[in-house]
């Protein structure tokens, strides 16, 4: 434990060393959060009700997209894929670490970072902005709120590391061109910018079995009040379900890859 | 300037470009892949609420998706031309600067120009069509403006590349400076004037998104007055010769470091 505790400690270092870039990320992630923020913004102060949102409902959306976005997806184990593609991978396989216990750690790291800056910032942004905030009605929606996040960020771990192992079959361009395809699913699917209900319903049937949905769009949903207890017992029921099929096709995948894998570049 | 040469150059680099995409075809279907659902995503969401919602700031939705297909256009036109600039990094860590710096061509030509991105073709391709079917009938005055400020985009454009380009020289620090205004550029993708005013100003004459992309699209639909468009060139014009200024002056402080 004691060593993964230190890896934590290293992320924090590592990342807060190179300070301009730090800074320049969470200028990025500021600004994508505005933009979206004054896009909605620009939408409902013509429109009082689309699809059933209404302001408040929508700039809540925005505003807790803004948090999972630092809680559920950013990570820094999307790298792995480059250790695998370059050879690097090799370099912790002689390692006395648990190779996904200390990308887990670095995303941990990296999501606790990522959220001590974000809190401050939101805070500033609430009070400049001054958005009519929509909170849970009930402890049960807030308690399943975190609760189905941190899962999220747990099937978000397992998915990103699967789709890294596809640089065990195709090391070119360190495996980004399938990322770069992961990225834009989530970006569509996980409803980060967009709620998914705005679409038509046939649209919304397959989103609801989507594993994407359940990075965002669903925790947001419990959030806003718009899920009855049977619905969220259910988010609960698919969320779980999602977890375990990722992590049981991680590992599949990883042991296939692992022998494939022959070091390339070392 | 020595434009065959330039051609010659540009030729050869889009050539090997072009050659190492065949021959990763997986990659480049995966990357073209993404980029085609990203697109599709945005307009079918535009799409979406058309029954739900009538006009945002006096647009209908019709409109806004005219206002999307040419930030688009533009949009592409920088990454298909200018895609070198996210390279460009390795290039000033590494001190590789120093071997365009030599050779008998402009080295902000070499940068901006290094990686010509043929996998923003389809899109493009898609995006002219869906233009041409949608575009409602306008005067060939408007196609005239158009077509002049298209060509003003273009260079804005340009000296937002170079901007980028000069402040990695100082500060090795391009790829998130790339990355902000494609961030700030994308709230082009609707006409900059849904925004509150203080927003719009700053999207229009700080970080110019509203020339690159509302204008044009105004100008389409007839929009823009004579006082606008001459105010659009003298800004183009100033702001080009700015970026050429920082350019140069981001040499002086390269320290060709690591080479």
């Amino acid at each position: 434990m004691k060593k993964y505790w230190l890896i934590f400690r290293l992320s924090w270092q590592n990342a807060l060393t190179y300070r301009l870039n730090f800074v320049m990320w969470r200028v990025r992630s500021i600004i994508g959060f505005l933009a979206s923020y004054l896009f909605w913004l620009a939408i409902v102060n013509s429109n009082q009700n689309i699809a059933g949102y209404n302001p408040s409902l929508l700039l809540t959306y925005i505003f807790l997209s803004g948090l999972l976005r630092n809680l559920v997806i950013s990570n820094v184990s999307y790298t792995a894929c480059m250790e695998i593609a370059n050879g690097d991978l090799s370099n912790y396989l002689i390692k006395p670490l648990g190779y996904f216990k200390y990308w887990l750690t670095r995303d941990l790291a990296d999501k606790a970072l990522n959220l001590s800056f974000f809190a401050p910032e939101i805070i500033a942004l609430y009070y400049l902005l001054r958005p009519a905030i929509v909170l849970p009605q009930t402890s049960f929606q807030t308690a399943s709120f975190f609760i189905i996040s941190l899962l999220a960020a747990l099937i978000y771990f397992f998915l990103s590391f699967l789709v890294s192992t596809y640089a065990f079959w195709h090391p070119e361009h360190n495996g980004w061109p399938f990322r770069f395809l992961f990225i834009m699913l989530l970006e569509v699917l996980s409803g980060s910018s967009i709620p998914l209900d705005i679409f038509p319903q046939a649209l919304m049937k397959i989103f609801q079995i989507s594993p994407f949905s359940y990075l965002i769009f669903y925790p947001n949903q419990i959030w806003l009040g718009r899920l009855d207890t049977n619905q969220i017992i259910n988010v609960y029921l698919m969320t779980f379900f999602w977890l375990i099929v990722f992590y049981g096709l991680f590992r599949f995948v990883w042991q296939k890859g692992i022998k494939n894998y022959s070091a390339y570049g070392r | 300037m020595n434009l065959k040469r330039y051609l010659i150059y540009w030729l050869k680099t889009s050539e090997l470009t072009f050659e190492s995409l065949i021959a990763d075809k997986l990659s480049s279907i995966l990357f073209i892949t993404g980029k085609l659902l990203r697109f599709g995503f945005m307009l079918g969401f535009l799409f979406a609420i058309k029954e739900k919602i009538k006009l945002v700031s006096g647009y209908n939705i019709d409109q806004l998706v005219i206002f999307f297909l040419i930030y688009n256009l533009f949009d592409l036109a920088g990454q298909l031309f200018y895609r070198g600039v996210y390279w460009f990094r390795s290039d000033i860590l590494s001190g590789d600067l120093d071997f365009k710096l030599v050779k008998p061509i402009s080295p902000l030509f070499q940068i901006l120009t290094s990686h010509t991105d043929f996998l923003d073709l389809p899109q493009l391709f898609l995006v002219i069509i869906i233009l041409i079917m949608r575009l409602p009938h306008v005067t060939w005055q408007n196609v005239l403006v158009f077509s002049l400020l298209s060509l003003i985009s273009l260079l804005i454009l340009t000296a937002v590349h170079i901007f980028v380009v000069a402040l990695g020289v100082i500060t090795t620090e391009v790829d998130h400076t790339i990355w902000i205004f494609r961030n700030l550029s994308g709230m082009a993708q609707v006409p900059v004037d849904i925004y509150s005013e203080a927003v719009r100003t700053f999207l229009t004459f700080v970080i110019p998104i509203g020339l690159i992309f509302t204008f044009p699209a105004k100008a389409l639909y007839g929009l823009l007055n004579p006082a606008l468009i001459f105010l659009t060139i003298s800004f183009a014009l100033v702001f080009y010769y700015l970026s050429l200024k920082f350019w140069y002056y981001s040499l002086k402080t390269y320290a060709s470091a690591s080479s």
